[in-house]
């Protein structure tokens, strides 16, 4: 049996508007991801794919139900363990790359280092060795409004990896790249999970994308409708070759 | 996340927005230089007043009659004067007390002439305790004796620059005989003696026509001289020196009220003795009030600089939401993002105090030179001024730190 990387009972979450009127977008989620799994979440917008990414991402707390990550209950636990957790746990790649503008790519990618607590000396070098895995190691010097869409993409993946965390959270990662770079990308997705075993999620309404992955969970208005193992897609071909 | 890294990402953030960190650090810039150059100047004219009164004779006490109505036309009765029996007697009751009285009676300005040199003097009649009270410094010859008031001689000492013009710097004029011609009188004196004149450098104590050439004659010859038109049988003032372990401020008190009692009822006046050292420490303690006071204001101006630093650091902190968010979202802690706002604001407000206090220190240096006082900028303000501006980063920098480290990070990461 692996190792469950995620386990989720019952997850409810609800916002108050005012008080009576009681808004509940995610109304009992169970959700299991175990170790090395490549799991793609899809679902119409307003279904709660948001919502529940940013509970698995410890970016929110679930109003009911139980959660472990990486085995260790979520509940109870104050805002400080929450960046802890966001800091070792779990790698973000967003749809808008979401870099630090003043910072260059190799200050962007160790700065989940910096506030690891990890040496100036550590970090470097840990960052350019991220950097070569996503082969922008020519551009680690450059500030992001000198880089593509793709260039930004990849840099921000080299930054989730930076302390080696056990869920990569990807919403929407190539929703803002053309076809070709969004190809490139998710390329990089399925080298770190097949070559690094890495545990990733990707957040998507495309369900070509999701396709690619080994398993597919549907949302529709805030509750899991389809959880589907997806046939082995050869894929590595594409990659190989690129 | 240490203190470094912390610095070195305010300084990556300052760098981005160069002009808006300088203008946010003028009001800081104004208010540290402001306070740096009062107190530049300030600790300058005590240093110079306490030189100062050191050369003028910090234990003098001088005594005077004045009316006691300043408005009433009131003039000095015969009976009024103190006489050279209640002078007399009133050394003998404070003899360990006092080191000496100076007794002077101005003769008023005068011409004099001997051969080619005619000069503008001053004519002023002394008694030998003059010289002591009054830190005459004799260069030739002697000062006025005992025997000189007894028979009330023609005698003069006059100053180094006369000396020269008479005899030249070398010469030696004992001996001469020179005429002054005042508004009453026309005599002839015999030099006696040549003194230098104390150049005191001190803008604050420098009143009246410096460049005259002061000559003394014995005080007996001046009375009896200005005697000539009017009577006046004793003295309306004169200086006391009290020995070096007598505390002169109380012993001025003691002065005046040995007078008020011992010389019955005077018309018109009173009896006023003030020591040199109360009139210090009052010109001292006004001075330090109009430091102080002016130093309230430009302390308004660092207040002013310090809203400042809060209104720009909260905009940085709106402008940079989504920053903050990503930060958050890669495990800043709330901790992290507060130390960086805040030590954001010290850096700016520490750059604006050294360059405040570096200009401050420039200004006072050359403010006091322009006054004629030395100085050299104090260090502790320097500190100070460091430190508070180091504080008023840490004050107005602490709300818009804290507000961007309360942010929610979904929230933020969101903000567009």
């Amino acid at each position: 049996m692996r190792k469950k990387i995620i386990e989720m009972r019952g997850i409810v979450k609800s916002y108050y508007l005012g008080t009576p009127n009681e808004l509940e977008i995610l109304h009992g989620i169970d959700l299991d991801v175990y170790e090395g799994e490549f799991l793609s979440i899809v679902g119409p917008s307003g279904s709660g794919k948001s919502t529940l990414m940013n509970i698995l991402g410890a970016l929110d707390r679930p109003t009911q139900g139980h959660f472990f990550l990486d085995q260790l209950p979520m509940e109870n636990v104050k805002d400080e363990g929450l960046s802890k957790i966001r800091n070792e746990k779990i790698g973000f790649v967003f749809q808008t790359f979401n870099l630090i503008p003043r910072s260059s790519a190799l200050n962007n990618v160790a700065l989940p280092m910096l506030y690891g607590g990890k040496s100036r000396s550590v970090r470097t070098k840990r960052a350019k060795e991220l950097l070569e895995l996503v082969d922008m190691t020519a551009r680690s010097h450059h500030r992001p409004n000198e880089l593509s869409g793709g260039q930004k993409q990849r840099v921000a993946i080299a930054r989730a990896m930076a302390n080696d965390p056990a869920i990569i959270l990807a919403d929407e990662p190539t929703g803002a790249l053309d076809t070709h770079t969004g190809r490139m990308v998710m390329d990089i997705f399925h080298r770190l999970h097949q070559e690094q075993g890495k545990t990733i999620i990707l957040i998507t309404h495309n369900t070509e994308l999701a396709l690619e992955t080994e398993r597919t969970i549907r949302l529709k208005d805030g509750s899991i409708v389809e959880n589907k193992i997806n046939e082995k897609i050869q894929l590595e071909g594409s990659y190989e070759s690129a | 996340m240490n203190l470094l890294e912390n610095i070195r990402l305010a300084l990556e953030g300052l760098r981005a927005n160069k002009m808006r960190a300088l203008l946010t650090m003028l009001g800081i810039i104004i208010g540290i230089a402001s306070v740096m150059a009062i107190s530049t100047l300030g600790s300058a004219m005590t240093g110079s007043v306490s030189k100062t009164m050191d050369k003028i004779g910090g234990k003098n006490i001088s005594v005077s009659l004045t009316p006691k109505n300043y408005d009433s036309q009131a003039t000095l009765q015969p009976e009024d004067y103190i006489t050279q029996d209640e002078l007399n007697s009133f050394k003998e009751t404070y003899a360990d007390q006092i080191r000496a009285i100076s007794l002077s009676s101005s003769l008023g300005s005068g011409k004099l002439n001997s051969g080619y040199v005619h000069k503008d003097v001053s004519v002023t009649g002394a008694n030998p305790d003059y010289r002591l009270v009054n830190n005459i410094n004799l260069v030739q010859g002697r000062f006025i004796s005992d025997r000189d008031i007894q028979s009330s001689r023609n005698v003069i000492i006059i100053d180094t620059t006369l000396r020269n013009n008479l005899v030249g710097v070398n010469g030696d004029p004992t001996g001469m005989d020179i005429t002054v011609k005042t508004k009453n009188t026309n005599e002839t004196y015999t030099i006696i003696g040549v003194y230098e004149k104390v150049v005191i450098d001190n803008p604050l104590f420098n009143m009246g026509d410096d460049t005259r050439i002061e000559c003394f004659i014995p005080i007996t010859t001046a009375m009896s001289l200005n005697s000539a038109s009017t009577s006046i049988p004793g003295y309306d003032n004169f200086t006391i020196m009290a020995s070096a372990n007598a505390d002169t401020t109380a012993f001025a008190q003691i002065t005046k009220q040995y007078f008020i009692k011992n010389m019955g009822a005077l018309s018109d006046y009173t009896i006023e003795a003030q020591s040199m050292e109360a009139m210090v420490s009052e010109a001292t303690s006004m001075l330090s009030t109009l430091s102080l006071g002016i130093s309230v204001i430009a302390g308004i101006s660092l207040l002013v600089g310090g809203i400042g630093v809060m209104n720009i650091m909260l905009v940085s902190v709106t402008e940079r939401t989504k920053e903050i968010g990503i930060r958050k979202a890669l495990g800043a802690r709330n901790s992290a993002i507060r130390s960086q706002f805040i030590i954001e604001a010290i850096i700016i407000c520490l750059i604006g105090g050294i360059i405040g206090v570096g200009l401050g220190s420039v200004l006072g240096v050359l403010g006091s030179s322009l006054l004629k006082f030395p100085s050299t900028p104090p260090v502790g303000p320097m500190i100070i001024a460091l430190c508070f501006s180091m504080g008023i980063g840490v004050f107005f920098g602490y709300y818009p730190a804290n507000k961007a480290a309360k942010l929610n990070p979904i929230d933020a990461l969101r903000y567009e």
